[in-house]
């Protein structure tokens, strides 16, 4: 392992460590475009020059391997004076856009303008003209006169999706990043382009104007999209609620997670946010149509249960449901008796593995509710229903009017049913049929542990509060549960995952705390790495 | 140039009449060891631009490779004021293919491109047809291939790892090194990428030997080497002369100053080479002569200036070529190649300032050594140089 | 509306063999380019969309050849290119009175093509025949030693 020195403190690596890297971990910041360590080395920017003994002239840290004994200097005097050089070289043609672009904020020609240029402009010659908010596919816009050529996303059309979409056309002063002229930017994973651009050349077409990033909270959660559990970062918008259209949440953003996504993740999760905001968002409860207190439906809703033969309940949970919210029903059912428990629905047009993070499943804990123990399969819920043998349904977050199962059975099945129970986030359906109603808190609204299905267990944050009288479903069930004569209702949610640990073996090592921000897997489960990206499995040529 | 005013001398037939191949035959008796060392001995030196001890850079290929070993041949003549090579794959082609196949030899390699610019049709064509001479004479494909390779149409494709990039069918972008191309080359395996110039002077040394070649040379650079000479000199064309031929000497040579008569300047080693005024012409034509001098003899391109020459318009010149040849991969030199090319429009055309000669100045200072290749710094030879040494011409252009 | 880009039978075996000549078959593009620009003209964004397939690259990659070199024409260009030199040793000899010679003869900037579709004329850079300045490419063939009646006959023998 190669020992080097850099700014006077002394570090071991990894033997291929490049400069970059092994300066961050002693806290030091070289900085770059062009470098991103996901993608290969591009060695364009210029940007990231260090001074190393030995060597006449400043080279660039990106492409360079810790090597023993070396001795690296990335503050000196021509250092500095080199990346000023290079800051003026990256602003030759730049538009100032600032009151304009999306990216002002957390644009890194900003950033490090004001740390490493703080120069005063000499170009006074009219600038190169280049196309300005060009659609680049349904979710990117492009402002190729802001593009510093930094290739990032190019390389990872090339290297990461495969899709080979981006290119650099042209020569010189004149180069241009662009689609072949009549292609989209369609595949799944357009969006994470506009992360890796340090600038405002690629940006998101949802996020467009809608509000400065310096208003926006950050939370870390997980990706309720599919059962990859995605990391991502919520992003909030507290401080000025008249801007993007009134929406809390504003954009979601890929957290780096080596175990499960890496830097990326995919455009149906990263778009898939919307419904959290959405007019039709259920607020309060409901019965027969009418809006009523959130006390007076559960106490309907303890009444059903109570007053009726557990044979005769059926509940069809959700895979979008935490582990806690599960585990809670899980104790709800063996308090009351109930076996009739089941969470898979089959969707109304089954969905593909793509190629790379999407699963097929869209729900983020199927996972979870098999190692708590919900039976999978509704169907025979749904049978029984249809038989006549259930008095009291209640549906957890599934819009059964329009899944896979025909729309006859389960409208005689619903016919047959004295009680129906409708619990969820949206409006859908089984909301508008069901003649009680209650409001569930979204993903961004609570705290839980999702399990990927791999078997990871992750936790997602409350980024904001839950709207109206929403609860999450361990809140919901546990106040049932207590009303039907079970232990008093736990406060939190890490109290009920300590409970689940206790109660279910996968579950028992882990905590809170031994989850942290990476997740852990459940017991008997191989720890995972995130899946090889399909640009780099074809053989490239060199 | 031995062969260039024969009747014939791009043929086969000719070639062998005055001697030729018979360098291949004696080389094929020496092992690739003493063939390498041969060279190194003659104190042969790039005479593509870079001047790199030809010798020396055949040893970088690594003694434990056992894949594919290429020679690629360097034939995207592109150096403004340069024609040598030209010559040779019209006029003398086999001995470049005879150059080939003694250095595939030395370096172990089976698979040699020669790369000839696009533009070069008549060239192409010519020695096109000695390779297939060469096949049917059972001279290749006994053990080494020859894959003749047109390019497109770009300067920067003479840049070694820049022509790789271009025969590898991507744009002609320079690879970042390390890793050098005698490591990593030509689709992933070690290359060595040699002028056509510097290969036709293989068969001579192995010929006659290290040190006649040595001889006829400097301390530090050996042999003769094709000077071409152009602009306001009475006989341009090349010259072959001994590297320790003076710049004086060689104008002399190609009939002295034409024009006004009175010599301004001299560009030295192809347009990316410092300017010389007329009185810094007693230099020695080799590498180091003209290092020291603080220009570089590049691809001996040798452009005469008259008195009448305005060096602010050919300054002009060379930038909007620099412009237009950056191929636009890392930052310092495509974005300020252009800037400057707009720059020395204005002062040209009369809207410039003085303020503009220092920017120009700085801005290319500031460049120098942080690019991916040396294309930048060939471009600042001509802009500090032009300007520092005829600033008060340029200033004379200027507002203010 | 354009017959559609594709190469014959034996041009497509000749694809095949350039491809073979070199370790990846990547290495064949530039000459497959200059084959499609022989065949067709120029080089639309269906020829690059055909030759992307011939390759296995995206269309992307090829476009992003074609608008790097300066010998693929991206446009229907003239029957015939006049290339003419504006670099330093061709400056010195007069290259300017040359290129406004043809331009004025012709009717056209330099850049585009005359009327008639007979000619384009282009201002270029080096083309490394310094020793007979000023000169130009027409076609294959360098015209060395330029003067205003020379452009004029071969501007005649144009057809």
């Amino acid at each position: 392992m190669p020992k080097l020195t850099i700014d006077g403190k002394e570090i071991e690596v990894e033997a291929g460590t490049n400069l970059i890297e092994a300066a961050r971990r002693l806290g030091i910041d070289i900085p770059h475009y062009c470098y991103h360590p996901g993608l290969s080395i591009a060695g364009q920017c210029r940007l990231c020059m260090v001074d190393i003994e030995k060597t006449p002239r400043p080279t660039i840290a990106c492409n360079t391997s810790a090597a023993d004994g070396m001795v690296v200097h990335t503050q000196t005097d021509r250092v500095t004076e080199t990346r000023r050089s290079i800051m003026e070289f990256h602003l030759i043609n730049h538009p100032l856009d600032c009151p304009v672009c999306d990216q002002a904020g957390e644009c890194w020609l900003q950033i490090y303008y004001m740390k490493h240029g703080l120069y005063d402009p000499r170009m006074t010659d009219e600038k190169v003209h280049k196309p300005k908010a060009v659609p680049l596919g349904p979710h990117v816009i492009l402002d190729a006169e802001r593009c510093i050529l930094c290739s990032r996303c190019v390389r990872f059309c090339d290297e990461i999706t495969g899709t080979g979409e981006l290119g650099i056309f042209n020569r010189g002063d004149h180069s241009e990043i662009g689609l072949f002229p009549g292609q989209d930017l369609e595949n799944n994973y357009s969006g994470n382009v506009v992360d890796i651009c340090p600038v405002g050349a690629l940006t998101d077409r949802d996020f467009r104007f809608q509000v400065r990033v310096w208003y926006l909270d950050t939370t870390p959660s997980i990706c309720p999209g599919c059962a990859r559990g995605c990391n991502v970062d919520v992003h909030i918008n507290r401080k000025r609620p008249h801007h993007a259209g009134g929406r809390r949440v504003a954009r979601l953003k890929p957290r780096f997670n080596a175990a499960v996504n890496a830097w990326w993740i995919c455009d149906i999760g990263r778009h898939g946010f919307g419904s959290v905001d959405d007019p039709d968002r259920i607020r309060f409860a409901r019965h027969e149509g009418v809006d009523v207190p959130r006390d007076e439906a559960l106490g309907l809703l303890v009444t059903a249960l109570r007053d009726h033969a557990p044979e005769e309940i059926g509940i069809i949970a959700s895979p979008d449901l935490s582990n806690e919210d599960l585990f809670a029903l899980r104790r709800l059912a063996d308090h009351r008796g109930i076996r009739h428990v089941a969470f898979r629905v089959p969707p109304a047009a089954p969905g593909a593995d793509d190629d790379f993070l999407l699963r097929a499943d869209r729900h983020p804990n199927a996972r979870g509710a098999e190692a708590i123990g919900i039976e999978t399969d509704a169907a025979p819920i749904l049978a029984r229903a249809r038989a006549g043998g259930l008095k009291v349904l209640w549906v957890i977050q599934h819009d059964l009017t329009a899944c896979g199962w025909a729309a006859s059975d389960v409208a005689e099945a619903l016919s047959r049913v004295d009680t129906v129970v409708f619990t969820g986030t949206n409006d859908n359906g089984m909301s508008t049929l069901a003649p009680l109603v209650l409001p569930l808190a979204a993903w961004v609204e609570r705290d839980g542990t999702f399990t990927s299905f791999l078997g990871r267990v992750q936790r997602f944050r409350a980024a904001v509060e839950p709207l109206g009288e929403a609860l999450a479903a361990w809140d919901l069930l546990g106040r049932v549960l207590h009303a039907l004569g079970g232990p008093a209702p736990l406060g939190r949610a890490e109290l009920w995952f300590r409970e689940l640990a206790k109660a279910v073996p996968a579950f028992a090592a882990l905590t809170y705390q031994s989850i942290g921000s990476d997740g852990a897997m459940l017991a008997g489960a191989l720890p995972t790495t995130a899946p090889e990206p399909p640009g780099r499995r074809v053989p490239t040529p060199a | 140039m031995r062969n260039f005013d024969r009747p014939d001398s791009h043929t086969l037939t000719a070639y062998r009449n005055a001697g030729g191949y018979r360098a291949w035959t004696k080389a094929q008796t020496m092992e690739p060891a003493a063939i390498v060392d041969e060279v190194k001995k003659s104190n042969l030196r790039g005479l593509g631009g870079a001047g790199f001890p030809t010798g020396m850079k055949w040893s970088f290929i690594p003694k434990t490779h056992t894949g594919p070993v290429y020679l690629v041949v360097n034939a995207d003549e592109g150096e403004p004021g340069t024609f040598k090579d030209r010559y040779l794959l019209e006029r003398d082609p086999h001995a470049l293919l005879e150059g080939m196949l003694i250095t595939a030899r030395a370096i172990r390699s089976a698979l040699g491109f020669v790369y000839i610019r696009g533009e070069y049709v008549q060239p192409w064509r010519r020695f096109s047809a000695a390779v297939k001479e060469a096949y049917d004479a059972g001279l290749l494909g006994q053990g080494f291939d020859v894959v003749v390779h047109r390019g497109a149409g770009a300067y920067i494709c003479g840049e070694e790892t820049g022509l790789l990039s271009s025969l590898e069918g991507k744009k002609g972008w320079p690879k970042i090194k390390p890793p050098f191309p005698a490591i990593k080359g030509a689709f992933g395996q070690p290359t060595i990428v040699n002028n056509v110039e510097t290969l036709c002077c293989v068969p001579p040394i192995v010929e006659r030997g290290a040190a006649w070649f040595a001889g006829l040379g400097t301390k530090t650079q050996g042999g003769t080497r094709m000077y071409s000479v152009s602009g306001r000199v009475k006989s341009p064309g090349v010259y072959e002369a001994p590297v320790s031929i003076t710049l004086r000497q060689l104008i002399e040579r190609a009939g002295g100053v034409s024009g006004t008569g009175r010599l301004k300047a001299v560009v030295p080693g192809g347009g990316s080479a410092a300017i010389l005024t007329a009185d810094e012409i007693d230099v020695t034509m080799d590498v180091d002569g003209l290092k020291n001098a603080g220009t570089m003899v590049g691809s001996a391109g040798v452009i005469v200036m008259d008195e009448s020459v305005s060096i602010p318009e050919a300054l002009f010149v060379l930038a909007r070529f620099y412009a237009h040849e950056s191929c636009g991969q890392c930052t310092p030199c495509r974005e300020s190649t252009g800037w400057i090319e707009k720059m020395v429009h204005r002062i040209v055309e009369g809207h410039g300032h003085k303020d503009d000669l220092d920017t120009i100045l700085d801005v290319a200072k500031r460049g120098g050594g942080t690019t991916i290749c040396a294309f930048y710094d060939g471009a600042i030879g001509p802009y500090i140089s032009y300007i520092e040494k005829f600033r008060s011409e340029f200033e004379t252009l200027c507002r203010g | 509306m354009t017959a559609p880009v594709s190469f014959s039978a034996e041009q497509l075996a000749e694809v095949r063999r350039l491809q073979a000549l070199y370790p990846d078959k990547r290495g064949a593009l530039l000459p497959v380019l200059h084959m499609a620009q022989d065949t067709f003209g120029y080089i639309s964004l269906e020829a690059e969309a055909y030759v992307a397939g011939l390759f296995e690259v995206s269309p992307a990659h090829i476009h992003e050849v074609v608008t790097f070199y300066t010998l693929y024409f991206q446009q229907p260009k003239g029957r015939h290119v006049v290339a003419v030199c504006h670099n330093l040793s061709c400056h010195l000899a007069g290259a300017q009175d040359i290129l406004r010679h043809l331009e004025t003869r012709l009717g056209i900037r330099r850049g585009e093509t005359s009327e008639d579709g007979r000619v384009t004329l282009q201002a270029v850079e080096c083309l490394c025949a310094c020793e007979a300045a000023p000169m130009a490419q027409v076609n294959d063939r360098y015209e060395l030693n330029l003067t205003p009646e020379k452009c004029d006959r071969i501007l005649e023998a144009l057809r």
